[in-house]
């Protein structure tokens, strides 16, 4: 029993992280119903981002997310404006192409830029773990946890409460009466991308610790973030942080009990369950 | 196009295609039987995505499980062609299996299911014995001898012409304008009658059953494969790409975008290093951007200048034949 | 329209790779770009110094090498692609490369019937030399010589009696998992965990803690790069105490494993088998280090040195075959017998299998040491290794 308490923990770990990359790309699904492939690659940024800052300044990757949040929110923007906005109009594949377009382009700008070597940012805090009882856990998976979970509360206050988060909602629920009612849609699609985005980039800054970075590391997690969005329910943003933990512990209980390397798998196999069992997610409601 | 146009154009294609067998410079052999089978994929792949405009991203099963199908017949005994036609045969099969279960979605949720198959697919390679896990496989040679790249580009040749020739029927048959209705409208073409899961179900089938014979021949003509280098996503990604930068639900749209993506990356990457991808990225949005119809869309709008320009055409000829109501 | 595009391409193609003539050039297929060109990176930079080292004693048969790049984008059927390129088109008359064992392995068939000779310079899966064809060399050891290797170690220090695998799931892990399966049973060590993991994930406890409940006398680890990293920091944390930390290189070699940048103090006591050290007892090695890491800013693994010493070794070959038929040179790299250079005595057996000496080191006090075979050692291993709680 212990063994499997001690599975779930790790894995809500690393869920909370996951459930960060994953509402990222629901916030943008949800009010451009664009699939962002190139989710991965903005993550992959961020990691680039809190790696440079504690690599050159020596500031530690948990103040350095912070920035590199705040960057990839500007990043974001500039690519929306550029190179979403114009296309917003488009048909969802003209869309998605564009997307895997950009992810291209990432990620051999950043093999351009930064080489192709693999780094790591080792700090302290990952060398320390914690007892209680019979678990244990590690420092700094904690704190990961522990700011994931802080962004996550905020996000959803942020939709929920404030008068930009209520647009967007508006925004989701409908794309044509949103307007009539005094909402400038594409500065809210602009700036859900935006945010959507800079999830990805602090995800990858607390991540970093715990994983190491090259220029393709990116592309597990842009699949993995479409299998928590889904699980959540296509464009709900607390059911993708729900997602993300159900999938953190899915993947530990499946390297506990059946080997490491159908962690992956189960991930798909999981997520072709509830398409064809109940398409609107474990917690989607039907769509509002 | 239509009539004699048509047949003319097919046959001065089938001309142009034979061209590359007077060389016996396996490189640039090798390079046009790429183009050749990227352009039978592009065109397969047409007939799900661009007719029936439902967005696959997971083809990449149908093309693995051609390869390693004939990979694995073979490795037990079973005669060569033997093992491609049962290869072949399974996919398509498994094909319709799929489409039972992912047709009942849509838009992305669709796409999104596609991408999941192909990836239990590629991860089951990776992990179990009888693909050879990790490690891969060896295929057989379908070919030997000397001229062992001309009879591949050959055989890719031959597999284009029939995915163009399945095209063309597509595009003026009744089977293709209730795909084309289901395009525009699958409530309106379900409400006046159209059994919308069995004909999208028709068209993958049809479009599997090519892709995993590409597949196969793939796998053949590299002698070796692993999950990475045929059923990864990428190939997926590169069938849609083709068909949709060339222009998707248009005859000769992926086979430009064939010549175009594959030819180019090629000479990207012989010029620029490392620096290929990004150019290659940078061509999808320029064309994103300012082709909205793709390549051959884009074409036929400057061929119609001064007129108004249609959204589609094929679209147009849906509406035509009364089958769509705006 | 078809015609004019294809026609373009063929002027194209043509056009860029008919070369000058007054310089000679080797087919270099390696990774720069995908999932591994962190290592095709490698290779470029040990090739390039080797070019430069080459060139300015007056290139080979009087004339200026050049390399002649294709990047097989980490994928086996690019490789192969890379091999017509670079034999049709451009007509070198000898290849080195790839990168990966995967890639290898896939174009060892394209190779024979091309006709011109192969080295390899870092594969190893031992699949690679299945062949046995006449025109593939390998200049590296291969996974069994690192799994004997270990077990003669092993046997030497203490006799353990259970051991425990875990390997990642590619071509390389495979490979070394089964050559060290099949040399573990044939010297009587009982196997009781074989663990397989996905690499680049940030998780492997699950393993790690499966591995703790059987309880091994031995580790073996067959891991890529900056895995071995986490793997060893999770060891402690799970609380893993085997007597022998052992792995098949790679990951645990690499020079920045042993530092803060790596594993750091975690990383004590580990074996590593190693086909290359800065500090082996080779002449050249230092220099080639320093040179290095006065070039590119880091000091370089292995594979860098197998790639350098991989184009020494052609363009020896190519010198002494006083012809640049392939056949000729083909038969002057078989005939190669190096007494000693930078990566120890080079010298092809029957099947192209370059006779090099594997060596094991243990990281002690931050550092690579080499603790075996006895004739090259400079220390004595410390075994067993401490336990995580006793360990300061």
């Amino acid at each position: 029993m212990t063994t499997f308490f001690q599975a779930c923990l790790d894995g809500l770990l690393i869920g909370a992280l996951y459930a960060l990359i994953g509402m990222g790309l629901a916030l943008i699904f949800g009010v451009m119903r664009i699939v962002n492939f190139a989710h991965g690659a903005f993550l992959m940024l961020g990691m680039y981002a809190t790696f440079l800052l504690f690599d050159r300044f020596n500031i530690n990757p948990y103040y350095g997310f912070v920035p590199a949040g705040i960057l990839l929110f500007v990043f974001g923007y500039v690519v929306y404006k550029l190179l979403i906005q114009p296309i917003r109009e488009r048909s969802e594949f003209m869309q998605i192409l564009m997307t895997i377009g950009i992810d291209l382009i990432l990620i051999d700008l950043a093999q351009l830029t930064f080489g192709a070597d693999y780094h790591q940012a080792n700090i302290d805090l990952v060398n320390r773990t914690l007892h209680a009882g019979r678990f244990t856990i590690n420092a700094a998976s904690l704190l990961s946890f522990g700011i994931a979970a802080a962004f996550i509360i905020g996000l959803q206050m942020f939709v929920m409460h404030s008068r930009p988060g209520q647009a967007s909602r508006a925004t989701t629920q409908n794309r044509d009466v949103a307007p009539l009612m005094g909402i400038n849609v594409v500065r809210i699609q602009g700036l859900s991308f935006a945010l959507g985005i800079a999830f990805a980039g602090i995800a990858g800054g607390l991540l970093l610790p715990a994983l190491y970075l090259f220029p393709s590391v990116g592309e597990d997690y842009t699949l993995k973030a479409f299998v928590i969005v889904v699980l959540g329910g296509m464009g709900s943003i607390e059911g993708a942080a729900i997602g993300g933990l159900v999938l953190g512990v899915a993947e530990s209980i499946t390297s506990t009990y059946i080997g490491n390397q159908w962690a992956l798998a189960i991930d798909f196999v999981l997520f072709l369950l509830v398409l064809s069992l109940k398409p609107s997610g474990i917690f989607g409601r039907q769509r509002a | 196009m239509s009539g004699w146009k048509f047949w003319v154009l097919l046959a001065a294609g089938c001309a142009v295609s034979c061209l590359p067998l007077l060389s016996s410079n396996n490189y640039l052999l090798q390079v046009f039987f790429r183009i050749a089978l990227f352009a039978a994929l592009g065109l397969a792949w047409n007939l799900v995505g661009g007719y029936a405009g439902q967005l696959s991203l997971g083809h990449a099963a149908f093309f693995g499980m051609g390869a390693y199908g004939l990979a694995i017949f073979a490795a037990h005994h079973v005669p060569m062609w033997i093992s491609l036609f049962l290869a072949v045969l399974i996919s398509t099969l498994v094909g319709g299996v799929i489409g039972k279960i992912v047709f009942r979605l849509r838009g992305p949720y669709f796409a999104l299911a596609t991408i999941a198959f192909a990836e239990v697919l590629r991860l089951g390679a990776a992990n179990l014995d009888i693909t050879g896990g990790a490690i891969g496989l060896s295929t057989p040679s379908l070919f030997t001898g000397e001229s062992f790249w001309k009879l591949f580009y050959l055989s890719a040749v031959i597999l284009a012409v029939l995915s163009f020739l399945t095209n063309y029927w597509t595009s003026r048959s009744r089977f293709g304008y209730y795909l084309m209705a289901i395009r525009e409208d699958e409530d309106t073409a379900s409400a006046v009658g159209i059994d919308t899961a069995n004909y999208k179900l028709r068209s993958l089938i049809l479009s599997a059953f090519l892709t995993s014979l590409a597949g196969a021949f793939y796998g053949s003509a590299f002698q070796f494969i692993v999950p990475d280098s045929v059923l990864t996503i990428d190939i997926s990604v590169q069938m849609a790409i083709i068909a949709m930068l060339g222009g998707a639900g248009t005859l000769l749209g992926p086979v430009v975008g064939a010549i175009l993506l594959t030819g180019a990356s090629e000479i990207f990457k012989n010029h620029f290093g490392e620096r290929h991808l990004l150019i290659y990225g940078g061509l999808i949005v320029v064309v994103v951007l300012f082709l909205p119809e793709g390549i051959m869309g884009g074409v036929q709008q400057l061929l119609r200048h001064g007129r108004r320009p249609p959204a589609n055409p094929l679209a147009m000829k849906a509406e035509a034949q009364g089958v769509v109501r705006q | 329209m078809r015609s004019r595009i294809l026609a373009a391409l063929a002027v194209l193609c043509c056009a860029t790779f008919c070369a000058g003539q007054n310089t000679i050039k080797i087919g270099i297929i390696t990774s720069l770009t995908g999932s591994q060109a962190a290592f095709g990176e490698a290779h470029k930079n040990g090739y390039a110094i080797a070019l430069d080292q080459i060139n300015a004693k007056g290139g080979v048969l009087g004339k200026k090498l050049e390399l002649d790049f294709y990047d097989d984008q980490s994928k086996p059927d690019q490789a192969v692609q890379g091999v017509s390129k670079l034999v049709d088109e451009d007509h070198v008359p000898v290849l080195i490369g790839p990168y990966s064992s995967e890639n290898a392995k896939a174009i060892i068939n394209p190779v024979i019937q091309h006709r011109v000779p192969l080295l390899i310079p870092t594969a190893t899966a031992d699949n690679v030399m299945d062949s046995k064809s006449p025109w593939i060399f390998r200049i590296c050891a291969g996974a069994n010589d690192y799994a004997k290797k270990t077990i003669e170690f092993l046997q030497h220090n203490g006799s353990p009696k259970t051991m425990a695998i875990v390997y990642e799931k590619t071509n390389f892990g495979q490979a070394n998992m089964q050559a060290m399966k099949e040399a573990a049973t044939k010297a009587g060590i009982k196997l009781v965990a074989i663990e397989q993991y996905e690499a680049k994930t940030p998780d492997y406890r699950a393993v790690l803690r499966r591995v703790k409940a059987a309880n091994p006398d031995v580790i073996y680890f067959c891991s890529y790069l900056l895995d071995a990293t986490t793997l060893m920091r999770q060891s402690r944390e799970v609380d893993l105490n085997p007597r022998y930390y052992t792995s098949s290189g790679t990951g645990f070699a690499a020079a920045e494993f042993p530092t803060s940048k790596g594993a750091g103090k975690d990383a004590e006591y580990t074996f590593s088998v190693s086909q290359w050290l800065a500090d082996a007892p080779w002449p050249g090695s230092k220099e080639f280090d320093a040179e290095y890491a006065k070039r590119f800013g880091s000091h370089p693994a292995y594979h860098a040195m197998q790639a350098y010493e991989s184009l020494l070794v052609v363009a020896d070959a190519i010198n002494s075959a006083k012809s640049l038929a392939p056949a000729k040179i083909r038969d002057a790299i078989r005939a190669t017998n190096l007494k000693t250079s930078a990566f120890g005595p080079v010298k092809f057996d029957a099947t192209g299998q370059n006779q090099h000496t594997v060596l094991i080191t243990q990281v002690q006090g931050g550092k690579y040491h080499l603790v075996y075979p006895p004739d090259v050692a400079d220390s004595k291993p410390i075994i067993p290794a401490p336990k995580w709680s006793e360990r300061k």
